[in-house]
């Protein structure tokens, strides 16, 4: 059961890694443009370089979990995991977020798929941590 | 041995079971749920965009009915304009009581005069509204004056900034309305004289000449008088005003309704194959989980568990592991119609309201019934099989 869990971690981190990077303004080509003219990044864009920062340790977390899910490390990694997910969220809605306007897709896609999968994951890193506690305890 | 420990240890001891069951059940509650929320949504938000436009019959020129729908459910760019005399004439009409003109306006986005992407502008009358004013008394306390605005929700001034540019024009943000979940969100309201004068201004500081004619508006709101029938005003109105279309509250929208009334209708289908697949493998799978331990439950029996108690168990697995499922399929269903509306009005071509938390949990309790009332049909079938079974036959086989 851990093993599935850790698999659906390795899935969750591949859409927090992949999604921002499609979906963020400057991925669609819209730049910002100063009063002396010169055009910069959206935060959006800011926020997919960041969400690869977390991504990618879930990534390698949800591996190790899935290949050794020994006790003392699977609880180690589940509350790891929990952490990641709370960034996960964290990057859109506060740390750095995106842009205002509700019909740009970094407001309606990139910062909704990023809560969901930060929502997830921190249930599913909860669950795999209750699993790996019950085993210890039988 | 208790009933508890006996269903956990089912639970444990079959894994595949286990997880087909779960991921039945997932599969009915997340869609239940969907296919309720997704339905009622669109139908509250439509009600409440109506609520919230407050008139009894919409006048606009004719052959703009769908026009005007779409611009004021989905957003759609509209350049309704008709003569501003109508006004008078709608006026004239026996049975209304007041009618307000508008004039629909369209923002230019990725323009240096713009600051903010598209949205919708409505300009009113604020002598005869009955759109804005009662949320303008009730939340400012006073009429909104030149260079002033209020948006739905959606609408924000940009950071970094005091005011909303628009076509060069610097329109100061008073308040944000409740959402509706249609277009009116994504909409803002200033009245006729700000209009005016931002069209003035765009002559010298938009890329794009604003055009907003005193003789013309887009469309007249009615309110009935008491008593009156708005279906006859409305065929009055049609009468005494040629080139206009008269729309009463009831016909307002209807184009998208009968729309949204197709996908109900293809989204229910889908849900009674869902319903009807699952049924199929939860009986399949617990037929054949029941049938491999047909020696375990006889010697259950031999040991003196009754008929009733083997049911019970038996079902008792099926309901927790239906209820696990059923739990975690509607916790992400509401996670993503929650997190995704807006991509979904988009997707789905019509507008959606997440229902408030007394009606979301109603709609909770009924996909959770629904899935666990799916798990007990299909597993009381086998489980009461093979608790009637003689337990000697069961040991001997």
């Amino acid at each position: 059961m851990i093993r599935i869990l850790a698999i659906i971690l390795i899935v969750l981190a591949i859409v927090v890694i992949v999604v921002p990077q499609f979906t963020n303004c400057s991925a669609e080509g819209r730049t910002l443009t100063l009063e002396n003219g010169k055009q910069v990044a959206m935060k959006c864009a800011w926020t997919a370089r960041g969400e690869i920062a977390t991504g990618v340790p879930l990534l390698v977390l949800g591996l190790l979990m899935a290949v050794w899910p020994r006790k003392q490390s699977t609880r180690s990694l589940s509350i790891l995991a929990v952490v990641q997910g709370v960034f996960v969220i964290l990057l859109p809605t506060g740390l750095i977020g995106v842009c205002m306007s509700s019909d740009m897709d970094c407001n309606s896609i990139l910062k909704p798929t990023m809560i969901v999968a930060g929502i997830v994951t921190i249930l599913v890193a909860l669950a795999a941590l209750v699993l790996n506690e019950r085993k210890t305890v039988s | 041995m208790r009933l508890t420990s006996l269903t956990l240890r089912d639970i444990s001891g079959n894994a595949f079971r286990s997880f087909v069951i779960i991921a039945c059940a997932f599969v009915v509650a997340g869609f239940s749920l969907a296919t309720i929320l997704v339905a009622r949504g669109a139908t509250d938000s439509i009600t409440l965009t109506q609520a919230r436009l407050g008139a009894d019959v919409l006048v606009v020129p004719s052959g703009n009915e769908r026009t005007i729908e779409g611009a004021l459910l989905m957003g759609s760019t509209a350049q309704i304009r008709m003569a501003r005399a109508n006004l008078e004439k709608v006026g004239a009409v026996v049975g209304v009581e007041v009618a307000t003109p508008q004039l629909y306006l369209m923002s230019m986005s990725n323009s240096s005069c713009c600051s903010v992407p598209d949205m919708f502008m409505v300009a009113y009358d604020p002598a005869t509204d009955f759109t804005v004013e009662p949320w303008l008394r009730k939340e400012l306390g006073r009429d909104l004056t030149l260079g002033e605005s209020v948006g739905g929700t959606y609408i924000f001034v940009p950071e970094g900034a005091d005011t909303i540019k628009l076509y060069g024009y610097d329109l100061s943000l008073e308040g944000n309305l409740e959402p509706t979940g249609s277009n009116l969100d994504a909409t803002i309201f200033f009245t006729f004289e700000t209009a005016y004068e931002m069209a003035r201004i765009s002559a010298t500081k938009a890329a794009k000449l604003l055009y907003a004619s005193p003789d013309q508006i887009s469309s007249i709101l009615v309110k009935v008088s008491p008593g009156s029938d708005p279906g006859q005003v409305a065929k009055d109105i049609r009468a005494a005003v040629p080139g206009v279309s008269a729309i009463t509250r009831p016909e307002l929208f209807g184009s998208f309704r009968e729309q949204m009334e197709g996908q109900r209708a293809v989204m229910l289908v889908v849900l009674a194959v869902i319903l009807a697949l699952a049924l199929a493998v939860i009986v399949l799978v617990f037929s054949m989980v029941v049938n491999e331990r047909r020696r375990e439950i006889g010697v259950l029996r031999a040991l003196g568990a009754s008929q009733t108690a083997v049911f019970r168990a038996l079902l008792a697995s099926a309901l927790t592991l239906a209820f696990i499922g059923a739990v975690a399929g509607i916790v992400l269903s509401a996670l993503v119609l929650f997190f995704f509306k807006n991509a979904l009005t988009e997707a789905f071509g019509f507008p959606f309201m997440f229902p408030s938390a007394g009606s979301f949990a109603l709609l909770v309790v009924i996909g959770l019934a629904v899935a666990l009332a799916a798990a007990l049909a299909a597993a009381s079938v086998p489980a009461y099989r093979i608790s009637r079974r003689d337990p000697a036959l069961s040991m001997r086989e």
